[in-house]
């Protein structure tokens, strides 16, 4: 089976439409050696501060390193898990609360495989991607947006 | 040597957006020396440096037309 282990693109402009998580979910098919799917996605949160509602995130990346970064965030997770096949989306520019910015998806044979590299891909991609949110309040202020 | 310097997230409230050149320094911490020099607010701001995309530790020789990216927190998901 094919894996997919090349560099490749994971930023996408505006928010991820959840009809391409849909699509995305469906190409599966013809891939029936896979047992079990794991997603994760995260969705821009409406945090108050000081009675300031966050109504956007702005995304900013350092994309040449990072996308450099993230494949080599592949590689060690294909090395550590046998994984049929993954696929991360990350969002750029201005994402309003409610919208997906982030989606990762992991697919093997049995579900624990699918399921810890979706975990450890997710972390490492907060901890270790050189991306940045703005974020924007509802008053048009902003602060940056820290990783907890 | 000149170096190209981009700063990203909210350093580029202390020195903006635009990529810009720095003249004849031989390593990170001389630039450095010079960044806080012409923005004090970055002496306290947290970040970590790279040297062409790669992070590195402590202070970097520059051998020439490298591009430095100064990096805050990372926020990313």
């Amino acid at each position: 089976m094919l894996t997919e282990r090349k560099p490749k693109n994971i930023f996408t402009q505006g928010a991820i439409d959840p009809s391409f998580i849909a699509t995305s979910i469906q190409k599966h098919n013809e891939k029936t050696n896979i047992g079990g799917h794991s997603i994760f996605l995260g969705q821009v949160r409406a945090d108050v501060i000081n009675d300031n509602k966050v109504k956007a995130i702005e995304y900013t990346a350092y994309e040449e390193m990072a996308l450099e970064k993230m494949h080599q965030i592949r590689e060690d997770i294909f090395a550590k898990y046998p994984l049929v096949c993954m696929h991360v989306h990350h969002s750029l520019g201005k994402i309003a609360a409610g919208e997906i910015c982030l989606f990762v998806f992991t697919s093997s044979q049995h579900r624990k495989a699918a399921i810890d590299a979706c975990t450890e891909t997710v972390e490492r991609i907060k901890a270790e991607l050189p991306i940045w949110g703005k974020e924007i309040f509802e008053d048009e202020n902003y602060q940056w947006k820290e990783n907890k | 040597m000149p170096v190209n310097v981009i700063v990203f997230g909210q350093l580029t409230d202390i020195m903006g957006n635009r990529p810009f050149t720095v003249d004849d320094v031989a390593d990170t911490s001389q630039l450095v020396q010079r960044l806080n020099e012409r923005y004090p607010a970055l002496v306290t701001a947290p970040y970590i440096i790279a040297v062409d995309k790669q992070i590195v530790n402590g202070n970097t020789v520059l051998t020439g037309d490298n591009t430095v990216a100064l990096l805050p927190p990372f926020a990313g998901g």
